[in-house]
């Protein structure tokens, strides 16, 4: 008797979870998951988006971009922006982080606002600066001619090495601060006795820093790391308002080339792009899972 | 207690969230045709995106309509922010199947049309029994609108290229425009880079990532980038020469490839960097953007290898009848009467938005014969409805703007010193790729 009443207690609480659960799921159920297998769907098909067939074979977008000279650059470049830029902002910010936690400051606040401050800011917004920043009749350029760093005007977009630099350059400055929210918070989860004992016990900054901060801080990295490759490799508005893609599609990202085979240049060409789109998927999961792999504390 | 309160502002604003969406969506549909139209038999939508040009042109058909046939007529025109816009319109109507948001008539760019002809025939009603008479119209404007011999657009505006230059710096450099008036390319380049050299300016000027040059540059030869539907490009020598000779005229410093079009316009045109500018005509506003430079420019056709004079077109849009028009008769009619014949649509629509015919008789009214004080009193006007008339037909493709942004990107890593037969065998088995050849 005992036994069954619970049982029925238990199953109320269960019922009462689930039907917390259901809105929100079913929510996400019919605007992501649901959108997801008709993208899988249609990645398979081929064909004007008012009437698409079949691809024949049917995994031909599949196969299709890889054979894609366009496709296979825009994959280089923006793994290339991952690899320089994803290393370098997340140094940064750790550094920053640890500049900015330190007991002792005056004006903290203020501080932190400033090195947070261009996370506020649109990506089309700061795109469109750095663009006008960069451009031959730019800031940039002025000073560096006023200065006598450069002969002449030097055309920073126009060209393939010094564009991507620039994209690289925006992106540090744009996502430096986002990330070091989190390390400052993950410091502050570090308790000061930690430093004290290790203080007494002799170690000095950079020991505290390599030996202390940086293993407490783990997960806190670990989650940025994953955050920042997922975020680079979906890179678009940079690619999109800064250089569009240029020049010569020197500096075009894949989800801008997903795009342009959509609806950027009057082509809706949605079964190829909701493949790429699929490929792009596969990567952000293979590359997370090495991560979570990588970075996992437990034996 | 805190805690109680976030929930339900969260709550609320969910909610609200929700209730927009549905809002936003029974907007949408009747903001688009089927009220508009369904409602009263008088009135029809159109979406068009140049308030400087062409929704000026759009509002004086109206006008025009409503006083000499329809008392009753409006013309809502509805404001797109770019051409873009109304291509994304017809794709994603046509890809869902439900045509309720779109207009009962679009604006729309010549050089997709083909390609959205053949991808949703279903979204375009043809103007096969309208009482016009086609023979009046531009023959190279009626190619883009009329597919397997079926009408389907009223031309609205021409992209006649014209080259408009500026006469004090050729002044200043020994030179006229009457010499650029039907010369070589050779000639052209001496002449500018005398003006290089006395001014500083550039004579060609273009944005790289769109190359409009090659395209006109071709079409005033008679060459197409395309051959019986293929790309057209290693083999064809008069495209390798046009090629050649930009990339020439960049490294001689007499051409100027800004990085976007908004360089292009702003900062090259409006800037004052440039002597001579090439393009389309609906180019002119640009140029009249600057008040202090009124009187300097002239126009004239374009050089070419020859010698001759040539003529080109670029870009330029026709007016479409959508699936979701309820009111096809009036619709058609509206067309017929204003784009297809009224020398009083025509008038306004040059004197308020610059839009220039490609309607013979039209280009004789007296409007057009009037001297343009920004031009030096030069009756731009009708020497581009004559120029328009001599515009050769080329073979045209759904996969122009393609072809041209590969070729254009060909150009820039030719200048960053790639071997010109292999980037542009590259840009061509790029093109034969898209295509799926």
């Amino acid at each position: 008797m005992k036994q069954k009443k619970r049982m029925t207690l238990l199953q109320k609480q269960s019922a009462a979870g689930w039907g917390f659960l259901l809105p929100g799921t079913i929510l996400i159920a019919i605007t992501a998951f649901w959108p997801m297998i008709q993208a899988f769907i249609m990645s398979l098909q081929t064909g004007s988006s008012a009437n698409m067939a079949w691809a024949e074979p049917i995994f031909n977008n599949y196969t299709r971009m890889f054979q894609d000279k366009l496709f296979l650059r825009s994959v280089g470049n923006t793994f290339l922006y991952l690899i320089i830029q994803v290393p370098i902002m997340l140094i940064l910010a750790i550094l920053l982080a640890q500049l900015l936690n330190n007991k002792h400051l005056r004006f903290k606040g203020l501080f932190r606002t400033c090195v947070f401050l261009p996370c506020a800011i649109s990506l089309v917004s700061y795109s469109i600066i750095f663009k006008s920043l960069f451009a031959t009749e730019g800031l940039i350029n002025t000073i560096l001619v006023n200065l006598h760093i450069l002969q002449e005007n030097y055309n920073f977009l126009g060209n393939a090495a010094s564009a991507k630099a620039v994209i690289i350059i925006a992106l540090i400055w744009r996502w430096t601060g986002y990330n070091m929210v989190f390390y400052l918070a993950g410091l502050q989860n570090i308790e000061y006795s930690v430093y004290e004992a290790a203080k007494i016990d002799g170690a000095n900054g950079w020991k505290t820093f390599w030996k202390i901060t940086v293993p407490l801080l783990k997960p806190t990295i670990i989650m940025t790391f994953i955050m920042s490759i997922n975020g680079t490799l979906q890179l678009y508005d940079e690619s999109v308002n800064l250089t569009n893609g240029g020049p010569a599609n020197a500096t075009i990202t894949m989800s801008h080339y997903i795009y342009n085979n959509s609806l950027g240049q009057g082509v809706a060409n949605f079964g190829y792009a909701c493949a790429m789109s699929f490929f792009v998927f596969i990567v952000v999961g293979i590359l997370a899972l090495i991560n979570m792999k990588v970075g996992d504390t437990r034996d | 207690m805190k805690r109680r309160v976030f929930a339900a502002l969260l709550a609320g604003t969910m909610a609200l969230s929700l209730a927009a969406c549905g809002g936003g969506g029974s907007d949408s549909s009747s903001g688009g045709g089927d009220s508009a139209s369904g409602g009263d038999g008088h009135t029809l939508t159109l979406y068009a995106w140049d308030p400087n040009f062409n929704i000026p042109a759009m509002e004086a058909a109206g006008a025009d309509y409503k006083e000499n046939v329809d008392p009753d007529f409006n013309l809502e025109v509805i404001e797109q922010s770019a051409s873009e816009d109304v291509e994304t319109a017809i794709t994603t109507a046509a890809s869902a199947g439900d045509y309720s948001t779109l207009p009962d008539i679009v604006l729309f760019q010549d050089h997709y049309i083909q390609q959205y002809v053949s991808d949703y025939p279903d979204v375009w009603v043809p103007l096969d029994d309208v009482d016009v008479d086609w023979d009046n119209f531009a023959a190279e404007k009626l190619n883009f609108s009329t597919i397997d011999g079926v009408h389907y657009g009223m031309p609205v505006d021409g992209g006649t290229v014209i080259c408009a230059y500026r006469v004090d710096l050729l002044e200043q450099a020994g030179h006229t425009i009457d010499e650029l008036t039907g010369c070589t390319w050779d000639e052209f380049e001496q002449i500018a880079l005398d003006v290089k050299e006395a001014t500083g300016k550039y004579m060609m000027c273009m944005n790289s990532d769109g190359n409009d040059l090659v395209y006109m540059m071709l079409q005033a030869e008679g060459v197409s980038q395309f051959k019986d539907g293929k790309p057209y490009i290693t083999d064809n020598e008069t495209l390798v020469q046009v090629v050649d000779t930009i990339v020439k005229f960049v490294n001689e410093g007499i051409c100027l490839l800004p990085n976007s079009w908004e360089d292009y316009t702003n900062t090259a045109i409006q800037g004052d960097q440039v002597a001579g500018v090439m393009n389309g005509n609906w180019i002119i506003p640009t140029i009249e953007a600057v008040p202090e430079n009124s009187g300097k420019w002239e126009i004239t056709s374009m050089p070419t290898f020859s010698g001759e004079e040539g003529y080109a077109s670029n870009g330029g849009s026709s007016l479409y009848i959508t699936a979701n028009c309820q009111n096809v008769d009036l619709a058609k009619d509206f067309l017929a009467y204003t784009f297809g014949g009224s020398t009083v649509t025509y008038d306004n629509a040059l004197k308020n938005g610059g839009v220039v015919t490609t309607y013979a008789p039209a280009g004789e009214s007296a409007v057009y014969q009037e001297g343009v004080e920004y031009f030096n009193d030069q009756p731009i006007y009708a020497d581009i409805a004559e120029m328009t008339t001599k515009v050769p037909i080329v073979e045209q493709s759904p996969y122009h703007y393609s072809a041209r942004n590969y070729v254009g990107s060909a150009i820039i890593n030719i200048i960053n010193g790639a071997d010109t037969a292999s980037a542009l065998k590259d840009a061509e088995d790029q093109l034969n790729f898209e295509m799926g050849n």
